[in-house]
This record gives structure tokens, C-alpha cells and sequence, in this order.
């Protein structure tokens, strides 16, 4: 009986990596996807703006709480970094500080395709280990 | 461990030994059949027996799959770039009943039942627009990073006329000048770089023949390095110097060839592929779009000029670490900012719709390396 329920953890803890590789690498992008759907779906301008905002703030905040777990390499905590401070970029124009002029009403939705876009490229200025994924995902379903 | 299977094995019941030995033996056969170096192949027609005459263009199309290629289009629907790529390749090889068409699927390596690894690349031959090969390979195999395309590319090549025209389409994330660890999701420590990039193409074109058309279908694909990598064996490329959406290229001019390319005018094909391209991407990308066609001979005279400059930064940046250093524009860098820099090339530009460089108004064509200030 233990050794049929130690061989079902192990079969379940290998589906789960396996699952989490996919969920992790995935999730993020989703993320800023369902901000943009939600954006597109309300006509309130100030809605739109407020999607985006709390969108930003959330996975900032998680951005910065994984960056400082132990678990996250050098070059996670690296690459998190530029990770953030993009967002930080975006979430300046949306409001226009820094420099930015502010995001027009009119412009919300294409700015919200424009924040799913930018890091749908074929480039691989974002990368992230599964874990540091993990993580990300794991703290944005805690603080939302 | 014999002695732990042994006694593992003692304490179960029979039946309960009936089905373990049972399980066993399934597990072998999966591994037997995972690790068989048989490839399990479709063949409807050997090569040459399915009659008319040798193709007028061999394309060879290379789709890397092994890495994040999730993108949503602009109703939120999720597509995999390698997938979208490959129904769209495999409808060019099918409406082209004048050409032979190798597409190959870089796959991420997976396992059945989590331990027996499967195949990781699948390959499909089309001649005169019927599919006449899929088989799938190993990508591990052999020293140089394309060997067991290579090998398939020998087996099922069409002997060509003179005119055939050589067509070679790549697509996937930023190939990387340097370094190139990590460029597959499933093998870490194996490296890609434009230089084994350039080495597949050579031993495409060991006839020394260049291949007419080369449309790098990637970010950052317009540096100096690359394009002179690919100079001795391309005579166009089409590539993209800044960011590229992983929507890609639009690859529908290629679907008709025989139009596209009736008075052999690649330089004509090369100009209207990369319109399209660029007006379907400009449709629904709010990012940069840029799609640049280089005539290779006529950038040569470029590429000379600044390639000790281009080597000396590389050289340099090589050490930093990727948040010091970041792409830009080479007509931003004095250095590269030479009278002959626009000749040979044909630029489309569209500055990104948001963010710091909504407002640049123009791209050179040549995409360079910068330290961060």
C-alpha cells in the first residue's frame, strides 16, 4: 500500500513538472492577453485604463517579491530586472509620467495589443527559467 | 538495486506480479521502439518514380519549435508560431506542383509516459506538390547542428537544372552571433549561431551555386555579421533588423511561384514578398515592423568596410552581460554611419505605434550592438 502511494507522488510530481514547464512559460503572456480581451470588452476608457494599471501593479509586485526569493539565479534576477523596468516603461506611458506623453482614450485598446505584442517577439530578451516562471505565475494567482 | 527489485518483487502478490511483469515489458517495448534507430516513415511515391520533370524551384524551409513560440493574434486567440508556420509551409509545398519542398519541424523533445524520449524533429518532402516523405528524426544527431537535415536533404534532393531556383526560409527566434547557448529549449548546452546557419546553407550549395532567396524569418536577422555570413552562398536575403512579431513573414507569394517568379526575377520576387510581408504585419502589429531586402553583392562593398568594427565590438561586448548591452539602429553609431551603408538594400519601415521610438522616423537597414549607458 505505501509503496503503490509512493510510486502515485512520484508519477504525479513528474506530471506536475512537466504540467509547470508549459504553465510557467505560457502563463505570463497570457496574462497581459486577458488584460488586453478585458480592455477590449469595456468602452469606459477609465475601466480600460484601470484594467491596465492593476494588471501592471500585480505582476510588478510579484516581479519583485520572486526576484527577492532565494530560489531565483543571478541571472533570473538579471533578466527580471529588464523584465521590469520594461513594464515600468509601459505603465509610464499609460499614465504619461516620465517623460511619456499619456496614452490617449481612443489609443487603449491598440496600446493593450501593443503590451502583448512586445513580448511576443521573435527575439529572447526575456528569459526566464521555469522556476522564476513558476514563481511569477504562483504569486500573480495569490496577489489578484 | 537487484536486491531492492528483488525484494520489491517478493512482496507483492501474484497477480500483482503478473501485472508488474506485465507493465514491464510494455515499458521495454516502449523504449525499444523510442530509441529505434528505424525512422517510422510515410512514403506515398519513391523520389523520381512519380514521373514529370525535374522541379523548377527547390525550397528548403527550416521551422524551429523548441522554445516559447506561444503568440495571440489581435482577438486574443493563442497560436504556436512553429505550428502556424508549418500548415502554412506545407500549403506553399502543395500549391507549387513545379517545385520540390523540404520543410523541416525543429519539435521540443518530449517523452511518452514521461521517460522514453520521442523524436524531435519531423521531416516532409514535397515534389510537384504531393507529399512524398514524412519521417521523423533525431535533431542530437552528428557534430554540425544541421547533419541529420543534411542527410535527409542528400536522400530526397531532385536533381536540379541549371535554372532551378533555390529558395532557402528560416524561421524562429533571434539566431544569435555569439555564444548561441540555450537557443533550444531541450538541449541547454548545444549552441546555434549564425555561423552553423551559414555552414547549412554551404553544404546546400556545394555545388558552389548560391541559393537565390534566403528570407530569415527571425529578430534582429539585419546585422552586418549576418548578412556577410550568408554572403558567400545567398544572393538575396530578406530578413528583419529590428524586432519581428512571431507572427512572421507572410509567406502566401511563395504559394504561386510559378507567377511569382515567371521571368526568373528573384530580385522582382524578393521586393513583393517583403511588401507583403510588411503590409501584413503593419494590419495588426502595434510594435516596429521592418523588413529589409539585401542584394548581396551589391552590400559587400558595405559589409567590408565595417567589419573589423563590427568584430571589434563583439569582441568587446562579448564579456558584458545581456542587461548591459542592447540592439539599435548602426546608422545611431557614427562609426557605421558610411556613405555606401543605404546601397544594395531596400528598407520598410514602420516605427513602433508606442513606447520611446514611436517617433524615429526612419531605419537604415543595419541593426548593431550598444552598451547601455
Amino acid at each position: 500500500m505505501v509503496k503503490r502511494t509512493a510510486l502515485r507522488i512520484v508519477i504525479m510530481m513528474c506530471v506536475l513538472v512537466y504540467a509547470g514547464i508549459a504553465v510557467g512559460q505560457d502563463n505570463v503572456q497570457k496574462y497581459f492577453n486577458d488584460a488586453a480581451c478585458k480592455v477590449k470588452a469595456t468602452n469606459d476608457p477609465s475601466q480600460k485604463r484601470e484594467i491596465l494599471n492593476n494588471k501592471f501593479q500585480d505582476m510588478s509586485k510579484a516581479l519583485g517579491m520572486v526576484r527577492s526569493s532565494p530560489l531565483v539565479s543571478k541571472t533570473d534576477r538579471a533578466g527580471i530586472d529588464r523584465f521590469k523596468a520594461a513594464l515600468q516603461e509601459k505603465h509610464d506611458e499609460l499614465a504619461g509620467t516620465n517623460g511619456y506623453a499619456r496614452v490617449s482614450d481612443d489609443q487603449l485598446n491598440a496600446f493593450s495589443d501593443y503590451v502583448v505584442q512586445d513580448m511576443e517577439q521573435a527575439d529572447k530578451t526575456i528569459t526566464m527559467s521555469v522556476v522564476t516562471a513558476l514563481l511569477i505565475v504562483i504569486i500573480i494567482i495569490l496577489v489578484t | 538495486m537487484k536486491s531492492l527489485l528483488y525484494r520489491f518483487f517478493a512482496s507483492a502478490t501474484h497477480a500483482h506480479s503478473v501485472s508488474m511483469v506485465g507493465l514491464a515489458c510494455v515499458a521495454l517495448a516502449l523504449f525499444l521502439f523510442s530509441c529505434s534507430s528505424i525512422p517510422p516513415a510515410h512514403r506515398a511515391t519513391p523520389p523520381g518514380d512519380e514521373g514529370g520533370l525535374s522541379p523548377r524551384y527547390s525550397i528548403v524551409c527550416i521551422i524551429h519549435g523548441d522554445g516559447g513560440y506561444l503568440y495571440h493574434d489581435a482577438h486574443g486567440d493563442a497560436h504556436r508560431a512553429d505550428e502556424v508556420t508549418l500548415a502554412k509551409a506545407k500549403t506553399v509545398a502543395e500549391r507549387n506542383t513545379q517545385a520540390e519542398m523540404f520543410i523541416f519541424h525543429e519539435r521540443r523533445r518530449r517523452h511518452l509516459l514521461l521517460f522514453f524520449p520521442l523524436r524531435d524533429g519531423t521531416f516532409y518532402y514535397y515534389r510537384h506538390g504531393r507529399l512524398l516523405a514524412e519521417e521523423s528524426y533525431w535533431r542530437d544527431q552528428g557534430q554540425l547542428r544541421f547533419d541529420p537535415e543534411m542527410e535527409l536533404y542528400n536522400r530526397f534532393r531532385a536533381e536540379g537544372s541549371p535554372e532551378m531556383v533555390r529558395l532557402f526560409l528560416y524561421f524562429g527566434h533571434e539566431i544569435p552571433e555569439f555564444g548561441g547557448a540555450g537557443y533550444d529549449a531541450s538541449y541547454k548546452n548545444r549552441t546555434f549561431t549564425v555561423g552553423d546557419l551559414a555552414d547549412g546553407l554551404k553544404r546546400i550549395t556545394r555545388d558552389s551555386t548560391k541559393v537565390d532567396l534566403v528570407v530569415l524569418s527571425t529578430c534582429f536577422s539585419g546585422t552586418p555579421r549576418t548578412i556577410a555570413a550568408l554572403a558567400p552562398y545567398a544572393r538575396y536575403v530578406i530578413a528583419s533588423p529590428d524586432n519581428l512579431h512571431l507572427s512572421y513573414f507572410d509567406l502566401r507569394p511563395f504559394e504561386q511561384l510559378d507567377i511569382g517568379l515567371r521571368e526568373g526575377d528573384v530580385s522582382g520576387f524578393a521586393n513583393t514578398f517583403a511588401h507583403h510581408a510588411f503590409d501584413r504585419l503593419t494590419e495588426d502589429i502595434q510594435t516596429a515592423v521592418t523588413v529589409v531586402v539585401y542584394d548581396v553583392d551589391r552590400v559587400r562593398e558595405f559589409l567590408d568596410s565595417v567589419d573589423s568594427i563590427y568584430d571589434h565590438a563583439l569582441t568587446t561586448l562579448k564579456g558584458k552581460t545581456p542587461g548591459s548591452i542592447e540592439r539599435c539602429d548602426c546608422a545611431e553609431d557614427p562609426a557605421y554611419a558610411l556613405p555606401g551603408m543605404s546601397e544594395g538594400i531596400a528598407v520598410l519601415y514602420r516605427p513602433p505605434r508606442f513606447g520611446r521610438l514611436k517617433h524615429k522616423e526612419s531605419h537604415s537597414g543595419w541593426e548593431c550592438w550598444r552598451l547601455l549607458k
